[in-house]
Order: C-alpha cells, then sequence, then structure tokens
C-alpha cells in the first residue's frame, strides 16, 4: 500500500501562511540572544561594541551591495543582520573596528552577494568571512593574546589551546558544569553552552534549523573525541570537553544548519552533520589550529553538492 | 518585496547600532590596565603566556613590584619602565644580561628556589 497522505496536494491558487525569511532571520537571532547576553556581562562594553558594530555594518554593506547592483532593497529579510551577529558571536571581544568591518564586508558582500545572494551561496559566508580574517590577522583572533586586559572570573587561558598544547591533563580543571555556563575563555556569543543549546532546540522545534544537521554533527564530535580519548587519554581531552568549547555548540546549531549550504535530503543531511562533527576533532586533536569547527563546516559546505545527489528514488520512474 | 514595517526595522538596527557601536568603541579603548593582568611575550621559540595577577598578588605567589622590576622605589607600584629604556638593545655591555637571559634567569631562578612552577622548556613556550 502506498502512502495516501504523500499525494494530497491541492489546486492552486495557494495561501501564504505567513511565514517569510525575515521571521526565520529574526527568530535566529531571538535564540542566539542569552549567549550573546553573557558575553556582554563577561566582556562588558567591547563586546557590546563588537556586537553592534557587525550588526550594523552587515546591514549597510548589504545595502550597498543592493544599490551597487541594482537590486531590490533586500536589507529587510535581516539576513545581513544574522550575518553579523552570528560573526560577532565568534569573536573575542578586544577585536579592533575595523577587523569588524572587514569581517562583515567578506561575509556580505564576497561570501554571500558574489555568488547571487540569499539562497546562492556555496559556502556560510560567516565561516567564510572568519576563516579570512583568522588566517590574515592571526593574532587579533588568538583568544589568550586578545583577551590579556580582561579580568575574568575563572581560568584565563583558552581551552582548547591548553588541551592541544599541554593535553588532558591541563584541562582536568575545567569542570562541565563551568563549560556549560560559560566561564571559559572565547568567542563573545560562543561559550554560553547552556544558551546556545536553549536557542538551537528552539530553532529545532520549531523548524528554524534540520535537527538531523545539529545532531549529527554534535554526535560526530562527541564519538570521534571518545575515540581519540581511548586511543591516548593522556594527549586528547574527552568528549565532553570538546562539545562544550570553542565553536562546536554555535558551529553544530547556528553555522552547519545555513540552509543554502547544507543538504536537503535526510541521508545527505546526516552523512553532513557527521562529517563536519569528525573533521573538527580531527583538526583540533591532529591538526595545526587550535579549534577546527570553522574550517570543518568550509569542507562539509564543499562536500554539499555531492551529498545531495543522494537522492530518493522517484515515485512511478520507469528504467 | 518586503512590508514598510520590516525596511524600517532594518534601516532602524543599521542606524541605531552603528551609533552605538561607534560610541561604544570610542568611549572604551583598549587599555592594559596598571598593574597588567597576564602578558604575552612574543618570541620565536613559542609565546610565553604570563599570569602576572597571579605571581604579584598576595593571594597568588606575592612577588612583590621591586623583587621583578629593580627601577621601582620602595612602595612604588606603578611606572615600570621598559628595559629598552635604560638598556639600548645591543650596547654591548658584557653585565647587562640580554632581555631573553634576564627574563629566563628570573623565571627559572625562582621556579627553581621554591621548587614550582613549569621546569621544561615547554611548559612556558608554548604558542
Amino acid at each position: 500500500m502506498f502512502d495516501q497522505k504523500k499525494l494530497v496536494v491541492s489546486h492552486p491558487p495557494f495561501v501564504h501562511i505567513g511565514s517569510r525569511v525575515t521571521e526565520r532571520s529574526y527568530h535566529i537571532i531571538l535564540a542566539a540572544v542569552p549567549a550573546v547576553l553573557l558575553g556582554f556581562v563577561q566582556y562588558g562594553p567591547s563586546a557590546a561594541a563588537v556586537v553592534t558594530l557587525a550588526v550594523s555594518s552587515a546591514i549597510l554593506w548589504e545595502l550597498l551591495m543592493n544599490r551597487v547592483t541594482k537590486r531590490a532593497i533586500t536589507i529587510g529579510d535581516g539576513h545581513a543582520a544574522l550575518i553579523g551577529l552570528l560573526l560577532a558571536m565568534l569573536l573575542p571581544a578586544s577585536v579592533p573596528w575595523w577587523a569588524v568591518i572587514a569581517g562583515t564586508f567578506i561575509a556580505v558582500v564576497i561570501g554571500k552577494h558574489i555568488y547571487g545572494g540569499i539562497g546562492s551561496n556555496a559556502f556560510n559566508p560567516v565561516a567564510v568571512a572568519f576563516a579570512i580574517v583568522t588566517i590574515s590577522w592571526k593574532d587579533l583572533f588568538d583568544f589568550n593574546a586578545a583577551l590579556l586586559n580582561y579580568d575574568l572570573n575563572f581560568t584565563a587561558v583558552y581551552p582548547l589551546a591548553a588541551a592541544k598544547h599541554f593535553g588532558a591533563a591541563a584541562v582536568e580543571s575545567f569542570s562541565l558544569m563551568d563549560l556549560l555556563m560559560g566561564r571559559q575563555m572565547g568567542g563573545i556569543g560562543a561559550t554560553f553552552g547552556l544558551g546556545l543549546i536553549a536557542g538551537g532546540i528552539y530553532l529545532m522545534l520549531r523548524g528554524f534549523i534540520r535537527w538531523e544537521i545539529a545532531l549529527t554533527f554534535l554526535a560526530g564530535v562527541f564519538v570521534t573525541a571518545f575515540v581519540f580519548q581511548v586511543f591516548d587519554p593522556v594527549r586528547f581531552a574527552g568528549p565532553g570537553f570538546h562539545l562544550l568549547t570553542g565553536y562546536t555548540l554555535i558551529g553544530a546549531f547556528f553555522l552547519a544548519t545555513e540552509d543554502s549550504s547544507s543538504p536537503v535530503n535526510f541521508i545527505p543531511m546526516l552523512i553532513y552533520g557527521a562529517a563536519g562533527g569528525i573533521m573538527t576533532v580531527l583538526i583540533r586533536n591532529i591538526g595545526a589550529y587550535v579549534d577546527g569547527v570553522i574550517l570543518a563546516i568550509l569542507v562539509i559546505n564543499l562536500l554539499n553538492p555531492l551529498l545531495d545527489k543522494i537522492r530518493p528514488q522517484a515515485l512511478g520512474k520507469v528504467f | 518585496m518586503f512590508s514598510k514595517k520590516e525596511l524600517q526595522l532594518a534601516y532602524g538596527l543599521a542606524i541605531i547600532l552603528v551609533v552605538l557601536g561607534a560610541v561604544c568603541y570610542a568611549a572604551f579603548p583598549q587599555k592594559t590596565p596598571i598593574p597588567p593582568l597576564r602578558l604575552l611575550f612574543k618570541v620565536a621559540t613559542g609565546n610565553v603566556l604570563f599570569d602576572h595577577q597571579t605571581h604579584g598578588s598576595a593571594a597568588g605567589y606575592g612577588i612583590t613590584c621591586r623583587d621583578w622590576h629593580h627601577t621601582l622605589e620602595e612602595e612604588e607600584t606603578t611606572d615600570v619602565e621598559s628595559c629598552s629604556e635604560c638598556h639600548a638593545p645591543g650596547e654591548g655591555d658584557e653585565d647587562v644580561p640580554k632581555r631573553a637571559d634576564a627574563l629566563h634567569a628570573q623565571c627559572i631562578g625562582c621556579h627553581q628556589e621554591f621548587e614550582a612552577g613549569p621546569a621544561e622548556c615547554s611548559a612556558c613556550h608554548v604558542m
């Protein structure tokens, strides 16, 4: 028996339910707010400076591109604001204004508009921008160097750098509860594990992001980190540590799930997410970089068109 | 395309946040506190992240300012001069150690004396 429900489609004209890109963008922004607020509390006005400048400059770059390319004004969909916010969440609070503006330029102009605007970008614009600015100005984005002047009421060492240089013993002092509550160095909006998880669950429940990608990304990180730890528990930190440090959570819920650079079918989404998680831990544990999330996301973005070739068999196809 | 409300929100966000961002950047510039909290010595063999606050505070290792900064007067805690303000780099005076030797002697000497702190090179020179 075939599934009757799948074949029921009414005749046009259809009624728009009112859900638009705008709604989607602002809901994702809303889901990110708790994590950003903790960044404001920890790093004060300098974090607010980075976030406000990133959001506004991203909108203004998009407006400029709309004007230059003589296309319709698209800033109303909130997507540029979302790009600016997500980029700011990855940055250290000490980042200078020109680097913020350069970052949003790369994200909006190079990462999004050169590809043809929303829905056409092959790579996550935020990941493209962050990868380029971190490789260009390494010292500005090394958290240990960038956050020297902040009096933090927790261990003032970037956990992933400590794990990479000194092994698992150096990060034993970070309890999972501390990491979950954001008591760790990192990006303005990337350290508050609980806030990011709450935001992610909200977005998954509302259907704004795909749970298949987010959860398999986290599962990929967990399983790979677990295998490494079993292999060498002195050198490699455990899976809980990898899940709650660096950009794992913001990557899983807010970056890997970006729609135009991720697959649409079920099996490809699972492979895509899991590959991202596995790559993240591979880069962290045996790669050259301290954190691997951003580069892992760019790699899975590359895989996306290939993965989407795995399709369900078309109904009624004759061979 | 977009409703007037959506566009107004985007324009409003852009204008308000750009002003806020500019004000925050102008009003709260990045400054190194005196005394500093942490210092990063950039060297070719691996940067050293030094926790100045823990070494200098009574709750930490309790090293006084004069123990380390020999130009300071008694009870003086600010106005720490850079080495190069008195000793020109490469001046060739044999009595004056090179900066790296001086820092090594102070760090390693203290760690050995108190049998505490890192001993291996790679425990300090990491990044």
